[in-house]
């Protein structure tokens, strides 16, 4: 390759990697230098371990970091369990199959606030879910079931938002598996479910890693949907970092949270996918 | 067309019972489905449209399944006392701007992806997803740490900023496929007939980049319009958008009927504009775009 034509590369990326690298590279840069006491915006610059220390040690991280962590696993696990059938039921189109398709990825383009008002909505004391209950006898005056401790309510959101996504990526996936393969399987006496275990899983593992990945991280984030609907006794991180800056402007231990965040996501991810590789393969197995 | 008529005689020849039974079992998932899919997207949103309907000396409470008496004064209310009208311009100006500039930036890279072959070029693509994988409530934070500390007072320019880089990744991706779809042998056809490089760009690049261009320009419109932790954490308290006066309505002071009226205002265009997009995307035929069938 001659220079000129190595220049030509470069120029040409500058402007859109080029501009992603250096962005998000000085973003994650800003976040963790201040996490050990740099770039304040008031006050003193210096070296400290003091900001990790204060937020290591109290409950509120710890809490923080196992809520987040809990949800995002339940959020991608979940999606993807419910999306596999889904995808498998359209990999061959039927009448009526678009229709189906495009409702059911319809919550993709709702907006995590606009879906959190839904809702909330549906389950407030006149909502349409304590009316049934009341109907069908389950109780005899309404619930509150907004803000539920056990976070259902949030799981329930994040299921609604990320299935589709999850459905998206596996049905390309599915549908790319010839039907030769599956015929053969199936002539070789494989049931449905070892059809599954031994040739859709397999062929379609990447997708399922991308919409793991991709969920878990999202979720992980999540600030919307915790703060309209979640439980009021623990915070998510993102949330939690927000409340440290905003009170006192503590930005160096939002910081800290902020890169514990980052260190999350990339931890669960790495692992749901290493995971889902292993247990396919221990599957195979058997 | 010749698979669809094989997999129509296999089905024809094979003993009836099975694929009624298929049939059968189709036709009652689908029921199944589209009752859970009535359950899932019907009911919450009738039930925002009467939200924002209810009467406010009548009020909506328990235990009245539906409102008593429905009027359009919320709508007034909320568009005559409230920022909504600023928050919308403000949105309406910021998402048209991010989707013209993403595009620009997004364009070289696509170019480059799509055209040349060089050592890294995994790697490089995969480093576009950056965006994608950093919470966007980190990113929000610390950028707007960054924007201080660089001294970036407007508050319009730097959501401007960060939003084209959030939504780069979608830009490039789509552009891309565009760039790759260029038929080389127009090119050379146009070179040939001695076309200047704009008639070459506009017989043999065009056709083919169109599609993508406009699905690029709605896609980063939509997530602009709809992007919250952002527009939150930068734009507040000056610069409002439209889901940060939604979440107004959702958080402290949580006014039921005026989310719903700020959450219709929100879906309904986008839906819209997804549904331009789902037949664009239809009409984005490589074949048809090259000229040749």
């Amino acid at each position: 390759m001659n220079w000129r034509r190595t220049l030509l590369i470069i120029a040409l990326l500058t402007p859109g990697l080029g501009v992603i690298v250096i962005m998000i590279g000085s973003v994650f840069y800003v976040a963790v230098m201040q996490s050990f006491g740099f770039y304040n915006l008031v006050g003193e610059e210096s070296f400290s371990l003091e900001h990790w220390q204060k937020v290591l040690d109290s409950k509120q991280f710890s809490r923080a970091l196992r809520y987040s962590a809990y949800i995002a696993t339940v959020a991608a696990i979940g999606s993807v369990t419910l999306a596999y059938p889904i995808a498998i039921w359209l990999r061959r189109p039927f009448r009526g199959s678009l229709v189906i398709s495009a409702l059911l990825k319809a919550p993709l383009f709702v907006p995590g606030l606009v879906a959190s008002f839904l809702f909330l909505n549906v389950i407030a004391f006149h909502g349409i879910v304590n009316q049934f209950m009341m109907w069908i006898g389950v109780t005899d005056a309404p619930i509150r079931l907004q803000n539920d401790r056990g976070a259902w309510g949030v799981v329930f959101l994040q299921l609604w938002k990320n299935m589709p996504f999850a459905l998206l990526l596996l049905t390309g996936a599915v549908q790319s598996i010839s039907d030769e393969v599956l015929d053969a399987a199936r002539d070789l006496g494989a049931g449905s479910f070892a059809r599954f275990r031994k040739i859709i899983a397999p062929l379609t593992v990447q997708a399922m890693q991308a919409a793991l990945i991709i969920i878990f991280i999202g979720a992980a984030g999540d600030f919307a949907f915790q703060v309209t609907a979640g439980p009021t006794n623990v915070q998510s991180m993102a949330q939690y970092m927000v409340f440290l800056k905003d009170s006192f402007g503590r930005w160096n231990q939002a910081a800290v949270v902020g890169v514990s965040l980052m260190v999350l996501a990339l931890c669960g991810s790495l692992v749901l996918a290493v995971l889902s590789r292993a247990l396919l393969r221990s599957g195979n197995r058997w | 067309m010749v698979e669809i008529a094989a997999t129509e005689t296999a089905t024809a020849t094979k003993p009836k019972n099975p694929a009624r039974k298929v049939g059968l079992l189709n036709r009652a998932l689908m029921v199944l489905l589209l009752t859970v899919v009535t359950i899932w997207l019907v009911v919450p949103f009738t039930m925002a449209v009467l939200w924002s309907l209810v009467d406010p000396k009548t009020g909506w409470e328990y235990p009245d399944l539906l409102p008593p008496s429905l009027t359009i004064l919320r709508w007034v209310e909320v568009w005559t006392t409230t920022a909504l009208p600023q928050a919308i311009a403000n949105s309406y100006m910021l998402a048209p701007t991010v989707a013209v500039s993403t595009l620009i930036l997004a364009s070289p890279t696509a170019y480059c992806f799509a055209r040349f072959d060089f050592p890294g070029k995994g790697f490089a693509q995969v480093l576009t997803l950056l965006p994608l994988v950093v919470p966007g409530f980190v990113l929000a934070i610390f950028f707007s740490s960054l924007i201080f500390s660089l001294g970036i007072y407007s508050r319009f320019l730097s959501i401007l900023m960060a939003h084209c880089v959030l939504f780069l990744p979608y830009a490039i991706r789509i552009m891309t496929v565009s760039f790759g779809q260029v038929r080389q042998d127009l090119i050379d056809a146009a070179r040939d007939l001695g076309a200047r490089p704009i008639a070459v760009f506009r017989a043999a690049y065009m056709p083919a980049l169109l599609p993508g261009i406009l699905a690029s320009l709605i896609i980063v419109f939509i997530q602009s319009i709809e992007e919250f932790a952002i527009a939150f954490i930068v734009g507040a308290p000056n610069f409002t958008t439209i889901p940060s006066i939604l979440y107004s309505y959702l958080g402290y002071n949580f006014i039921r009927p005026n989310a719903a009226v700020v959450s219709l205002i929100l879906v309904v265009p986008n839906v819209l504009l997804m549904l331009g997009l789902e037949r664009l995307l239809k009409s984005a035929n490589p074949a048809q775009a090259g000229g040749k069938g």
